[in-house]
């Protein structure tokens, strides 16, 4: 009886370690999510993008007239460019207002529901706070919605920039070398797929290709890839965070990180 | 149950307690996350997803367009037969239009002559007809003065859009012949490399025992001069099977730039041929189109002698000219658009743009693609259910996915990967 009743004070002392939530620190509970696509589907949002996509049509006619009158490269660089200037500009005049008003309906709806960091609803598996239909409720109210009066509460997700640290330079050379050897190996391995037989022969050229590439990949990109990675984890527990996400899947709040992951990367 | 099977059914569950994760702890804050990227090399789809992947990279390798390099001096000199060919066609063009010119006066002298004859009108009548020739030849000298000088124009500007896309198709060719250049050179360089390694390796065994022999010291003079003949011999073996393959290398790299150049020629006589057609027949409907405005010129002014009648007869000649021109022109028009978008086209493939040139390899592309994403996601959507479920289990508060780093949280990947093992075994 004496081991079966250590045994149970055990077992019973495990559960409770395992079984009792919050017992040693709070959960994460103020995470919130968005599903962005279904927020596309407002009216608004459809009858804005089928305005700029019939301007963008009509730019396009005028913009295939005038680079067909271009006397050189230079010159229809610099037509693409105007072009493309017209078609952003625009962009903000239709869909500017809108995301704005987007933007302040989250920046309400996450300030009184006491979250620190809104997502988009692709990175959430399990759990967060759900607050797309209340954005969509406060973004289609007839009333002005008011800008946020503070900034979000800090919060233990974090966010990089991915954009930005692909701008490292180290980064930026292996990205290019990679580039370079991928173009390389193309053209060596397409002639190579040119004299290929039988489909046997196809099929392993194609693995010779595939291992070439990963293999470079391993040599060049991975210990960027470990090292930025390293750095992330480095800087976020310094600033204790739990998580970092990409800021694309950030639509709001959360810890911006990439200056010091950067900085980090730079030395 | 017995207490024996209890027990071990306890110690199974607090093994499973120590070993799990406490998920609210500091450290985790209900918090975890798990590598797509890593289940899905894990998931039991994944060998049809990397099958498609490779069908989707043998079309990529095998659709790479085959262009080929042209020198400097032969895109001048395909340019100067170009240009040769544009001043023929211009002259013919010129020939051509006068000739028409002339029928044209001549088919409204006879119309004009015969409806004057008919009305009774002779001898002034023929004055009238000759004066009213004359207006009509004064105004399509003129036109014609003015569409000689616009198909002048229109000939140097073509001139010069053929120069320009011959001098980019130079400068983006000679590039890429460098890089396949190269990438040949590269390939041999590695075969060489290749050798080198596996002779060493093989010699490897030969010339570690005779080097072993030489650091002998009690070694005779003969034997060692034997020895020293041996590694030698070896090194030399080596280095003539490796210069013969350098040799044969540098045969083949001979070989490939004359093939390279080969195909270039055979490439730009190709472009070139079809520039030159399009060019022609861009020539001769310019020309028509000029020719149908002359023709659409005013009616000549009638002398005042011919009756209203005759001179209502006269005018519809007239018109009657105007019509079938203007058709001709409409038609001129039509086939001179149709011919300038193919022209138009050709440019922009000139210019590296992919016009059609996938054709079905990219319509093949398009679907396996599709059904690439199609696969993927529902291996992501049984993932993130099999994560979902395992995360209600074990108490988390949130699970992400495509996390970019964690400091923290508990990385749910390895439980994923087993449970969804576990249920496909």
């Amino acid at each position: 009886m004496k081991i079966r009743s250590a045994i149970l004070v055990v077992a019973a002392a495990s559960l409770a370690m395992w079984m009792a939530p919050g017992a040693i620190a709070a959960d994460l509970t103020d995470v919130g999510y968005i599903d962005q696509a279904e927020l596309a589907n407002l009216p608004v949002f459809i009858m804005a993008n089928r305005q700029l996509a019939i301007y963008k049509s009509q730019l396009e006619g005028q913009f295939n007239g005038q680079v067909k009158r271009a006397r050189s490269d230079a010159d229809k660089q610099q037509i693409a460019m105007q072009f493309q200037q017209q078609l952003n500009d625009k962009q903000r005049e239709i869909v500017g207002p809108l995301f704005q008003r987007a933007t302040y309906a989250i920046a309400a709806v996450s300030a009184s529901r006491n979250l620190t960091v809104i997502v988009d609803k692709r990175v959430v598996i399990y759990g967060g706070q759900d607050i797309t239909k209340d954005v969509e409720a406060v973004f289609a109210s007839p009333q002005a919605v008011q800008p946020p009066a503070a900034t979000p509460p800090p919060s233990e997700i974090g966010y990089v920039d991915q954009s930005v640290l692909d701008g490292v330079s180290k980064v930026q050379t292996a990205n290019n070398t990679m580039n370079q050897f991928e173009s390389t190996q193309r053209s060596i391995f397409s002639a190579k797929m040119a004299t290929a037989r039988s489909a046997g022969d196809k099929q392993q050229i194609l693995q010779q290709y595939n291992k070439t590439i990963s293999d470079k990949q391993d040599q060049l990109l991975k210990p960027l890839v470990d090292q930025t990675r390293a750095a992330t984890s480095d800087v976020a527990r310094k600033k204790n965070l739990l998580l970092v996400l990409d800021k694309a899947d950030v639509l709001y709040g959360g810890t911006d990180i990439t200056t010091d992951v950067q900085n980090e990367l730079s030395k | 149950m017995s207490f024996r099977s209890s027990v071990v059914s306890l110690a199974g569950f607090l093994a499973l307690a120590a070993c799990a994760p406490n998920v609210h702890s500091s450290a985790i804050r209900g918090a975890g996350y798990i590598r797509l990227d890593e289940i899905i090399k894990h998931h039991p789809l994944y060998g049809q997803l990397s099958q498609l992947d490779d069908a989707i990279a043998a079309i990529g390798l095998q659709s790479v367009p085959r262009q080929v390099p042209l020198g400097a001096s032969q895109i001048a000199a395909q340019t100067k037969e170009l240009n040769q060919e544009l001043q023929d066609a211009q002259v013919r063009a010129n020939k051509i239009l006068a000739q028409k010119q002339r029928d044209y006066e001549n088919r409204e002298n006879q119309a004009v002559s015969a409806a004057l004859a008919a009305a009774g009108i002779h001898g002034s009548g023929a004055a009238a007809a000759a004066q009213m020739s004359g207006a009509s030849s004064q105004q399509a000298a003129q036109a014609a003065r003015a569409a000689d000088s616009d198909l002048m124009a229109y000939q140097q500007n073509v001139i010069a859009q053929d120069s320009a896309a011959s001098s980019t198709i130079a400068k983006q060719l000679q590039v890429q012949a460098a890089q396949e250049f190269r990438a040949k050179a590269e390939e041999l360089t590695q075969n060489e490399t290749d050798l080198s390694l596996r002779l060493t390796q093989s010699d490897a065994a030969a010339r570690l025992a005779i080097k072993m022999r030489l650091s002998n010291l009690a070694l005779d003079p003969a034997a060692r001069k034997q020895a020293q003949d041996q590694l030698a011999a070896i090194n030399a073996k080596e280095s003539a099977q490796i210069d013969a393959q350098r040799n044969a290398d540098a045969a083949t790299l001979r070989a490939y730039r004359a093939e390279l150049d080969r195909q270039t020629g055979d490439s730009i006589r190709n472009q070139v041929g079809a520039i030159h057609q399009q060019t022609r027949s861009k020539l001769e409907e310019r020309r028509n189109e000029v020719g149908s405005q002359i023709r659409s010129l005013g009616a000549p002014a009638m002398p005042s002698n011919v009756p209203p009648d005759v001179q209502a007869r006269i005018a519809q000649i007239h018109r009657q000219f105007i019509g079938e021109f203007r058709a001709d022109a409409a038609k001129t028009i039509a086939d001179y658009n149709a011919t300038k978008s193919d022209l138009d086209r050709q440019f922009a493939a000139l210019h590296g743009a992919d016009v059609g040139a996938t054709g079905a390899a990219g319509r093949e592309l398009d679907a396996l693609q599709k059904r690439r994403g199609e696969l993927y996601q529902q291996m992501v959507a049984q993932v993130k259910n099999d994560a979902r479920r395992l995360a209600k289990e074990r108490g988390f508060s949130i699970v992400f996915s495509e996390i970019w780093s964690a400091a923290g949280g508990y990385d749910l990947t390895n439980q994923v990967i087993a449970d969804m093992q576990g249920q496909h075994e």
